[in-house]
């Protein structure tokens, strides 16, 4: 296996990790170009070939990478800023309006200034056509030709580069849509297009229109941003693989990517869980909750076995009903603003100060305390040694921000002040993990939580405190996780189809070649994309419900019951994963299950680099020690001594007992004296509660011990 | 309430707890959504959750219907002083009856007491509208009732479970009354969340302690009620009235009454009176105390600022004068199912009053209700159907000072809570096919700002023998508007049989053996205008006119809108 790298683009940084086959990974930041992202690439690119010893120019170095997995947010970026493509949609006529209604929601229910949000096609451009389909697929109105051609007219005059096609019932019957696909390629060649049941062929008609429309909106950025991109790749010598990364967590190759851009909305998180995992299972752990805080946002998953994946989810309001992992987003980062409510209450964020005018201790013109200046103030943070002593902090405009926002109105010193807003911002983040574990049915305390980005480490503990959880892994690249997790990802493809049958009357011979003509179109994906048969892996999930319910619950199945038709085995995973989800199941009742939707998800399996092990150093770690500073310790109340480390001195076996503070130049782990930490034989800092050494388990059981 | 001083407290945790509860009663929300059976639940989320402290207190809620919410503390209350000292770990009660504090005979609430330690430390509930209720009518609307019997079947405070274990005697009773069988369903998902919620409760009260709990509730309390009375001193201390209509009581053709109200506003507090509004009707066009006191409170948050908590600190400044006897009270034991959707006219008695005071808080009128429900035999499926048309009942909001009224919202008392079937869903559990489902164009009440729009909808009936219950208002009067905004439109339904004859129904209507084939058709109506819509952004019009939301005729007429206006656009 030759030279892999991973690159994620995100909002401030576009981060590198580069794989070696023999030598330790390295880690490269470059600041990102938003206007053309791909610039960043190949900039952070060159200057990696130049550190090389000896230096190499970007074309020998270029020549040697197998591989790149990219993780974008072009798509992301596009939609949330609304520069997506002029867009036309063709839908059965007296449905226009679905994609502005969304169902009539309004999701702040008493705030009469909340307003809709502006739909991606406006209604001139929502062409309705007559031609109607029945529930099971059959016609009533044959289709319209002259109405869909009406359309194209229309959307030509107007200039619209993207068309979406979504007609009624179409999941049971795609010919409609088959035939007005035929006319619009022949008669706009240059329209990006997106068939609703090409992409998402299952029961719902919002769903379906929203998440083809999302397609069509970003399909020409995804692709035009690729163009520009292999082209550069290619002009500097690359001849490797490229591959996207997309919201299952999953790689595709940039075709696969162009026709389905709407997989790319998650590119750049999805990475997170699945690097997650692989730091777990260095402690044989196969689940894990994955943590990552970065300046504006906090991102939470769930990892059992392989990251979690939701059928559903939205972005900027907008639904989008393809499987992305679920990921949770809130509004917690360095940069959240502390505020007081009118009820006296201190809250933190969801407002940013961002990277202008920043937190008032970058002195950069920001004037309200953040999180940063509270950690500032507790000491959790090195005035001289933030971004490695590259950047300085002030602590007297921290404080004074802090005093006039947050101490003075609530009668407390600067410190308390700190401590609370600091409490909060945790008790907001230990929410966030709750979404995505008590929420779905899960025990938090049960997982491991993997700790990532720039401000996690600093805030873990109280995390962790709060949600009783044991045990947590700071990896050494923890501030460029998802570049890490890049290069563990498979090439995944996810089919659905809506097939509703009650589980005792069911044709299984049906279904089973229904799931084979799945299997065969995800063989082809897969063979395209040079997968032979032997890496190639299939996993089928039934979304069963209790009669008349209205949401299906995903059951992962052995295939072989589907082959052998059988119903119990279906019916018995479906009433275990009922009940843990929601607490019961019916099993006892006589009520009859149905099926409403088929999924496969195809996997092509990559080769992933391996992590090399560290010798063996010792417990011993004063030769990192670097000092002694007061902070702030939450069980006294008080300021104490405690010991500073240099996390890059640290080796594996080295450890530190809590409270201590390890610092590395893009991250700091606050380890509270709940807690105790050990470097792992891969470098990572394993964080268990003072006691709970076995947590630790095989991540030190190296060779060498 | 207990003088708490602030150095007991601690203010951090405060905000801990807040938001603690907030994340368990969202939780609850969810666990019902997704298991409930009921489309009326799980699609449209008619339904509240709640958690209550061992006084019966709230302490937090998720209002996905908000017209249910401010029911589930008082009926608390009441079932704490019916049971006395006999409430016991493991203990299930249901409750729906709207002569003890419930709101509407198809709100039916699961509440569970939690303990901990061996002592009653909080509730956990969860009120949710069942697909059907027994008395005279499937789905529980009879516009021809008179008395509560031929309404429903009451249920007072009832243990189902008692200690953990199953009443079998007493469920039977209940469910043999009842005619849809998923509404045992239902309730069993409104049990489980609740239990989730007790667990969740209880997981707090062990991190922190009985002690620290309490004395922190309390500060909440305080807190809350401290965020309220700060909003309602903004308002000129005063009395204000004004008035609501409602049109036709399902009995006497022409009838019409008169929701009347005075807000007080003293020392902090606010007095909803309604001492001269008018008596309560023969039908079931009445109210019950909770559901018009909700109608007041949910009114009243909208022109609050939105992100204070909802516990009881919050509703402390509030008082409510409801005399018995009264269309919004009715006494016992007159029909009422109507009683909800007597919030439009309420809420417009409310903004009617405090318009002249809060000019920049108030919206125009909202579009009334006027929904439909039917019920048949799906033949295809051999199973029987029951459909709320939620996505034709659906019309705009009104407009405020600086926004346009939201679009396609529906009433006010669920303001965009509840959701549109999904269309092909629609067409899975009904066997009708829908033809239409639009923005109403020239719907929105003109103004300045312009009211939210309508909605019309179009149906093919796929049953024969066809049942279709109509109820609500909206047909006689348009949402209005303010400071010079225009009126809305007015809602209509109607049917066209496949013989050609049209039967536009009465606004409370029973209508039976309607054949296969008929077309279904109904406008709901936009909101009121706000202020002078000559004053209207000219670009948002060209648009507006483009997007065929308004019409060129309607941009002269009510928008005084010229074709220099379009070319300066257009320049």
């Amino acid at each position: 296996m030759g030279l892999k790298i991973g690159i994620d683009v995100g909002g401030t940084f576009t981060d590198f990790l580069v794989a070696w086959e023999d030598a330790e990974p390295e880690i490269f930041k470059v600041l990102s170009t938003s206007d053309d992202p791909s610039s960043a690439v190949i900039s952070g690119l060159t200057e990696i070939a130049g550190k090389q010893e000896p230096p190499l120019s970007l074309q020998e170095f270029m020549g040697m990478v197998e591989t790149i997995v990219h993780g974008t947010t072009v798509t992301t970026n596009a939609t949330l800023t609304r520069n997506g493509a002029k867009s036309g949609l063709i839908t059965t006529t007296g449905v226009r309006d679905a994609l502005e209604m969304r169902r009539g929601i309004r999701e702040e229910q008493y705030n009469n200034r909340y307003t809709n949000v502006v739909p991606l096609v406006p209604r001139y451009l929502r062409a309705g056509v007559r031609g109607r389909l029945r529930r099971d697929g059959s016609e009533v109105e044959p289709l319209n030709l002259e109405d869909v051609g009406k359309a194209i007219d229309l959307f030509r005059a107007e200039g619209v580069e993207a068309v979406s096609i979504c007609f009624m019932n179409a999941y049971a019957n795609a010919e409609h849509e088959h035939r007005a696909a035929e006319l619009v390629r022949e008669k706009l060649p240059d329209a990006y297009l997106t068939v609703s049941t090409d992409l998402l062929p299952s029961i719902r008609f919002y769903q379906r229109v929203s998440t083809t429309v999302l397609n069509s909106y970003i399909g020409p950025i995804l692709n035009h941003y690729l163009k520009q991109l292999t082209a550069r790749l290619g002009n500097n010598g690359f001849e490797g693989i490229l591959l996207i990364m997309q919201s299952n967590g999953g790689v595709m190759t940039p075709e696969t990517a162009r026709r389905t851009a709407a997989l790319t909305l998650l590119s750049g998180p999805a990475a997170g869980p699945g690097a997650g995992l692989i730091y777990a299972q260095a402690h044989e752990q196969d689940n894990c909750i994955v943590v990552d805080m970065g300046g504006t946002s906090f991102e939470a998953a769930l990892v059992t076995g392989s990251p979690v994946l939701a059928n559903e989810g939205t972005i900027d309001r907008h639904q989008i009903a393809l499987p992305m992992l679920a990921i949770h987003t809130i509004g917690a980062g360095g940069g959240s603003i502390g505020w007081i409510d009118e009820g006296g209450l201190l809250r933190m964020g969801p407002q940013s100060a961002g990277a202008v005018p920043g937190p008032a201790s970058y002195g950069h013109g920001g004037k309200l305390p953040t999180c940063t200046d509270a950690n500032l103030v507790l000491a959790y943070l090195n005035p001289d040694f933030f971004a490695g002593g590259s950047m300085k902090l002030d602590v007297d405009a921290a404080r004074a921000a802090i005093k006039e926002h947050i101490a003075d109105p609530l009668g407390m010193d600067v410190e308390s002040a700190a401590a609370g807003m600091y409490r909060v911002t945790c008790n907001n983040m230990a929410q966030g993990v709750r979404e995505v574990t008590i929420k779905r049915g899960f025990d938090p305390r049960e997982f491991p939580m993997i700790v990532a980005g720039g401000a996690g480490p600093v805030h873990s503990c109280m995390i962790c405190e709060e949600l009783q959880i044991p045990f947590q892994i700071v990896p050494r690249e923890s501030s460029i996780l998802c570049a890490v997790g890049m290069l563990m990802g498979d090439l995944k493809h996810d089919f659905v189809k809506t097939f509703v049958a009650r589980l005792d009357k069911l044709d299984w011979p049906a279904l089973h070649q229904l799931v084979l003509g799945m299997v065969a179109e995800g063989t082809a994906m897969l063979m395209g994309e040079n997968i032979p048969q032997a890496r190639q892996e299939f996993q089928v999930k039934l979304d069963c419900r209790y009669l008349k319910q209205y949401h299906e619950v995903s059951v992962a199945v052995d295939r072989q019951w589907i082959d052998a038709g059988d119903t119990e085995a279906v019916k018995a995973a479906f009433h275990a994963e009922h009940n843990r989800l929601y607490g019961y199941s019916l099993e006892d009742q006589e009520v009859g299950v149905e099926l409403i939707n088929v999924r496969l998800q195809a996997i092509g399996l990559t080769d992933k680099p391996k992590f090399r092990v560290q010798e063996f150093a010792g417990e011993d770690a004063s030769k990192a020690l670097k000092g002694e500073r007061d902070m702030y310790i939450f069980s006294q109340q008080a300021f104490r001594p405690v010991a500073v480390y240099d996390g890059h001195k640290m080796r594996f076996g080295n450890r530190v007992s809590g409270p201590a503070m390890i610092e590395q130049v893009t991250t700091a782990i606050m380890v509270s004296d709940a807690f105790d930490c050990v470097v792992d034989k891969y470098g990572s800092f394993a964080l268990y509660k003072k006691g709970h050494e076995d947590l630790v388990g095989s991540g030190l059981n190296g060779d060498q011990l | 309430m207990t003088k708490m001083s602030m150095n007991e407290i601690d203010p951090i945790l405060l905000s801990v707890y807040a938001r603690t509860f907030k994340s368990i009663t969202d939780e609850m929300s969810m666990s019902v959504q997704k298991t409930a059976r009921s489309p009326i639940l799980c699609e449209a989320k008619d339904f509240v959750t709640g958690l209550y402290d061992a006084q019966g207190n709230m302490l937090e809620q998720t209002e996905n219907l908000p017209i249910l919410a401010f029911s589930l503390a008082p009926v608390c209350q009441y079932l704490i002083e019916y049971f006395g000292d006999d409430i016991f770990e493991g203990d299930v009660i249901f409750h729906n009856d709207v002569f003890s504090m419930g709101n509407q005979n198809n709100d039916v609430a699961v509440y569970k007491p939690i303990f901990h330690q061996g002592e009653l430390v909080a509730w956990s509930a969860v009120k949710g509208h069942q697909a059907d209720i027994g008395g005279n009518v499937a789905g529980g609307y009879n516009p021809r009732a008179t008395e509560v019997w031929q309404e429903a079947l009451r249920i007072p405070p009832v243990k189902v479970y008692e200690k953990g274990k199953l009443r079998k005697d007493v469920w039977d009773l209940i469910f043999a009354n009842i005619r849809l069988e998923i509404v045992q369903h239902d309730m069993r998902a409104q049990m489980g969340a609740c239990t989730v919620g007790e667990r969740r409760l209880l997981e707090l009260m062990e991190k922190y302690g009985r002690d620290s709990f309490e004395k922190h509730k309390l500060a909440l309390f305080d807190a809350t009620r401290k965020m309220m009375e700060a909003e309602i001193a903004t308002i000129p201390e005063g009395s204000y009235s004004g008035e609501g209509y409602v049109y036709f009581d399902g009995h006497h053709e022409g009838t019409k009454f008169t929701i009347r109200v005075t807000v007080t506003i003293k020392d902090r507090h606010i007095t909803f009176d309604y001492s001269d509004t008018d008596a309560q009707t023969d039908g079931f066009v009445n109210g019950t105390y909770t559901s018009s006191a909700s109608a007041a409170i949910l009114t009243f948050l909208q022109m609050v600022n939105p992100d204070i908590p909802h516990n009881q600190g919050m509703v402390e400044p509030i008082e409510m004068i409801i005399p018995e006897g009264t269309i919004l009270n009715a006494s016992y034991p007159k029909a009422t199912t109507f009683g909800n959707h007597l919030c439009p006219p309420n809420a417009d008695a409310i903004i009617r009053a405090l318009a002249p005071v809060i000019p920049d808080r108030v919206t125009a009128g909202w579009n009334n209700l006027l929904a439909s429900l039917t019920t048949g035999l799906d033949e295809e499926k051999g199973e029987n159907y029951v459909d709320i048309g939620f996505m034709g009942l659906k019309g705009g909001s009104g407009a405020m000072n600086g926004t346009d009224g939201y679009d396609h919202i529906g009433m006010i008392d669920a303001s965009g809570g509840i959701l549109d079937q999904d269309y092909e869903m629609f067409e899975q559990q009904t066997p009708h096919l829908l033809k239409k489902h639009e923005y109403l164009t020239d719907s929105a009440g003109a103004g300045q700002w312009r009211g939210g729009l309508g909605v019309e909808t179009e149906f093919i009936i796929g049953s024969e023998d066809t049942q279709v219950v109509i109820f609500g208002d909206g047909d006689f009067e348009p949402a209005f508007g303010l400071f010079g905004g225009k009126d809305s439109t007015l809602n209509e339904i109607k049917l066209t049989y496949p013989d050609g004859q049209v039967v536009v129904p009465k606004n409370k209507d029973l209508i039976t053996g309607v054949p296969k084939g008929t077309v279904y058709h109904q406008y709901a109506g936009g909101g009121g205008g706000y202020g002078d819509p000559s004053k209207r952004d000219r670009a948002i019009l060209v648009c507006e006119i483009r997007n065929g939301i308004i019409s060129p005729e309607a941009a002269r007429a009510d928008y005084a809108f010229t074709d220099d206006d379009a070319e300066e656009v257009g320049s």
